[in-house]
């Protein structure tokens, strides 16, 4: 919404000092504010005009102007109550229309009108002729030539209540005489002292002689506009009324509830216009009409504050709310008990105007308030509002205007149609924040939900990897046990086997067993490792075994640091190929120099010992095997475990090569996933004639 | 005459590392015990030159007794005699002040070599040996940076103990070091007991600096 800070605001900026940018932005604050709220005020101001004009208009459309009709526009006037017309003392001529209350203060009763229709343009016509009334409070009663016409209901009190009405007689052709035609109207009403509205205070407005059709129009037209547009207006009131209260009970607002009584209130107040025999004393429907108003103006101005919502709670004290609301339900009971005096006094029109215009100046107050505090929240109704409300007050302005008699209102009552158009426009608004509450309501129920499942599925992510985490805890601390138990039961009795036996090949093998034992442990609770640590240990313990042995060594290692990682199965595994391959250096092959290289190719992923010895080779037995003793086999399986391989190459005099390639773990994890191809990486080349096995 | 504690267990073990220890200290006097509440009361009575300390034991782990040797007798020399080659469980024992280690199923030969060497002040080392203490000395230096006036002072290796440490967790053997860096087997092995020896101070230092965390939290 176009809020038109922007022009304001660098005008305020561009005025106020660089050093002093709080109060510079202070000051730009407040002249936003204030372009706000004059631009509000402009805009009720200009549609209180139009208001004005509008008023007018419909006073011109009132008077109608229809070229063949005759308009009546002098009557010889006689206050007497007989059933005839007879020229009283006061008898005399006066132009209608015409107000009692200044032709005929305090009369109570009849009053004759009586109309000479001498002019035979008029009558003469062929078709047929008509008598339209615009209004005659609170009832008429047409006499023709002496003949009884029409009545627009009960003559006697309480008189018929049709003030807002118009009447349409039609003069049938038979009545009508070449010459004098007298026409005499009797109408009955109560002076403006035992009413509490002007449009209820006796009158007789313009009456209009023309043929049928033409007044049949301007009957039509007005009974339109003065009763059948209220009527509905008043059910499509009840109907917003009956909403908001609906809302105000599904959502618990206070001021749906407080905008439902007003509009339902104001609905009911409606009937005043239309429900011509009411059964009452004329005093007291009056005051039951007019006592409505304290409640109206209570709930209008409890609704103005509530919408103004929380921000008022900080403009208004608590206490002062309290003390409003007593003085709006006060004035609930005050103002019947004066109006019933002023009914005593015989001034119960004044007292009526006096409370309405201490309505209008507490309707006044709450919507000034009101505009105040939504313009300064910036609230996005605010035109809408403004607006609404301007108009609000404009009417109630002419509203007031028209009571104390400075402005006069013909045929259409400007009130009866605007108040209601503005309840159905804040109802609207009312209806659309309801309607965005619900869809923001709706928006986040469905956000929420999205979260909830969000959550619901990190929840079951992160208990998954809890009990992942679980299981693994309880594998490692299951294999520490089964390690501390090797250790414990296994390894102690093989380290007596080791140290108590006669036999020097068994405690040999006990030994190894012992060695296994300990390396299947490591394969079963080790970290995994970095491959330049495992072949830093590798290198300590071969190079120690063979210097031990007498044997010259040859480590060449990869300079750099490998930081790949390497599990504990292949450490381990790897442990058992290299040991077995210097045992057999040591044990069989008499070599006095031996090479180991190790090199990593990372682009491979795999990492490759060479074990090169200057010894006499493996001897190729009668029977075809090759290793016998020198476990060939075991190193090659253990090298195809781990998706490996291991050659072997050897030839009587020129020593054996190992060449031992085996992949790094990011390989050995792809591998885990497929099984590994059933003729394995393992082969042996031999050279020198030797045979494959 | 050397006093020497023989805590093992197993009874024939016990035996053998009898005989062992018989032949590597010939007509000393050994004190044999099998638990570690036995070895503790020893401890008290006698003064002891060597100790044969065994970690896995019924009634808790041998580094209890290492410690109890090193703070009330600190020239013993403790050795660990065990079944674990691992550096989990030989780390604690070097900590509390053990001065080597031995693999209770290396032959007689080995063991008595190993043991003799000790005894004459050249401790073994192994790669991993090496690399946790690395890692611990590193971790030290950046929990406690050099401050020359804290209470406890900090124990630092020297550049040229690192540098034996760095070669050792290469997977150089100390003979092998020794020839790298000119120097004799005996200077190798200074290093190797000074590193030892460092690591159980600032053990020693840390712990006490632990426990006084923990009774300023307790007070």
């Amino acid at each position: 919404m176009a809020w038109g800070f922007g022009r304001s605001g660098s005008e305020g900026g561009s005025t106020a000092p660089v050093a002093a940018e709080g109060s510079a932005r202070e000051a730009q604050r407040r002249a936003n504010w204030l372009w706000i709220a004059l631009s509000g005020l402009a805009l009720a101001v200009g549609l209180g005009l139009l208001m004005l004009a509008l008023n007018r208009e419909t006073a011109k459309l009132g008077r109608g102007d229809v070229p063949t009709a005759q308009v009546l526009t002098q009557a010889l006037v006689s206050e007497v109550d007989g059933p005839a017309f007879t020229e009283g003392p006061g008898a005399r001529v006066l132009r209608l229309p015409d107000e009692w209350s200044q032709t005929h203060p305090g009369r109570h009763g009849a009053v004759w009108y009586r109309f000479k229709l001498n002019a035979p343009g008029s009558l003469s016509r062929s078709d047929v002729q008509a008598i339209y009334i615009e209004r005659a409070c609170s009832n008429v009663q047409a006499i023709f030539n002496g003949q009884p016409l029409y009545d627009g209901g009960r003559m006697t009190e309480p008189y018929a209540r049709n003030c807002l009405k118009a009447h349409l007689v039609v003069l049938p052709a038979a009545l009508v005489r070449p010459g004098d035609n007298q026409l005499d109207l009797r109408v009955v009403g109560y002076p403006l002292s035992e009413v509490t509205a002007r449009q209820r205070a006796a009158m007789l407005g313009a009456v209009t002689v023309g043929p049928l059709d033409e007044m049949r129009q301007l009957y039509d037209d007005q009974i339109f506009w003065g009763l059948t547009v209220s009527q509905v207006l008043a059910g499509v009131l009840g109907v917003l009324g009956l909403f908001a209260l609906g809302m105000a009970w599904v959502r618990r607002l206070v001021y749906l509830l407080h905008f439902g009584l007003l509009t339902m209130g104001w609905a009911l107040l409606g009937a005043r216009l239309w429900m011509a025999e009411a059964l009452l004393p004329n005093a007291a429907l009056e005051v039951v009409i007019a006592m409505m108003f304290a409640p109206l103006t209570g709930v209008a101005i409890k609704f103005l504050l509530g919408y103004a919502g929380s921000s008022l709670r900080r403009a208004i004290q608590l206490r002062h709310e309290d003390w409003i609301d007593r003085v709006l339900w006060g004035q609930c009971v005050l103002m019947p008990l004066t109006l019933i005096a002023g009914l005593g006094f015989n001034v119960l029109f004044d007292v009526a105007r006096a409370w309405y215009v201490v309505f209008a100046l507490q309707v006044f107050a709450a919507v000034g308030l009101f505009l105040w505090l939504a313009g300064r929240e910036r609230r996005p109704e605010y035109w809408l509002m403004s607006g609404t409300l301007g108009v609000v007050s404009a009417v109630v302005g002419i509203e007031l205007s028209y009571q104390a008699g400075w402005v006069r209102m013909w045929g259409v009552h400007i009130t009866h149609l605007v108040m209601p158009l503005l309840y159905a426009a804040v109802a609207v608004r009312l209806i659309q924040v309801y309607a965005q509450a619900l869809q923001t309501a709706e928006g986040a129920r469905k956000q929420l939900e999205r979260r909830v499942q969000e959550i619901s599925a990190e929840i079951e992510r992160n208990f998954n990897q809890i009990a992942e985490l679980r299981v693994e805890q309880i594998a490692e601390k299951e294999r520490k046990r089964i390690a501390a138990d090797l250790h414990d039961d296994l390894g102690a009795k093989l380290l007596t086997i080791v140290h108590t036996a006669d036999n020097d090949r068994i405690s040999t093998l006990a030994r190894e067993a012992l060695e296994e034992m300990r390396l299947s442990v490591r394969g079963l609770t080790g970290r995994p490792m970095v491959l330049s640590d495992a072949l830093a240990d590798w290198r300590a313990e071969v190079v120690s075994r063979l210097g031990q042995a007498g044997i010259e060594c040859e480590w060449r290692n990869p300079n750099d640091i490998i930081e790949e990682p390497l599990s504990s199965r292949t450490y381990v595994q790897t442990t058992r190929i290299l040991r077995e391959a210097v045992s057999n250096i040591i044990k069989h092959s008499g070599a006095s120099h031996v090479i180991i290289a190790a090199e990593v190719n990372l682009e491979h992923h795999d990492f490759v010992l060479v074990i090169q010895d200057n010894g006499k080779g493996i001897p190729l037995e009668l029977d075809g095997r090759l290793d016998r003793g020198h476990g060939m086999t075991s190193m090659k399986h253990r090298a195809k475990q781990l998706s490996g391989q291991c050659l072997v190459e050897s030839g009587p005099g020129f020593g054996t090569i190992i060449r031992l390639t085996l992949p790094l773990e990011i390989a050995t994890m792809q591998q885990a996933m497929v099984p590994p191809p059933a003729s394995g990486g393992s082969a042996v080349s031999m050279g020198g004639g030797a045979r494959a096995r | 005459m050397k006093q020497i504690l023989l805590l093992e267990d197993l009874p024939e073990i016990r035996a053998w590392l009898k005989t062992l220890a018989v032949q590597v200290f010939p007509g000393a006097q050994i004190s044999e015990c099998s638990r570690i509440h036995d070895a503790l009361e020893l401890v008290n009575a006698v003064r002891f030159d060597v100790a044969m300390v065994d970690l896995g034991l019924p009634d808790g782990s041998g580094v209890e007794v290492v410690q109890a040797l090193r703070e009330k007798q600190p020239d013993v020399q403790s050795v660990v005699v065990t079944i674990h080659d691992d550096d989990d469980h030989l780390f604690p024992a070097l900590q509390a002040g053990a001065f080597g280690y031995l693999l209770k199923e290396q032959s007689r030969e080995q063991l008595a070599e190993q043991l003799q060497r000790i005894a004459q002040g050249e401790p073994p080392l192994s790669p991993s040996i090496a690399r946790r203490v690395i890692q611990y000395f590193t971790a030290q230096a950046r929990l406690q940076p050099p401050q020359p006036d804290t209470v406890t002072p900090h124990v630092q290796l020297t550049d040229r103990e690192n540098e034996v440490l760095l070669r050792v967790a290469k997977g150089f053997t100390l003979p092998e070091i020794g020839q790298q860096l000119n120097l004799s087997r005996h200077t190798i092995a200074d290093y190797v007991k000074q590193i030892y020896r460092k690591l159980n101070v600032s053990s020693r230092a840390e712990a006490a600096l632990e426990a006084q965390r923990l009774g300023l939290f307790r007070r």
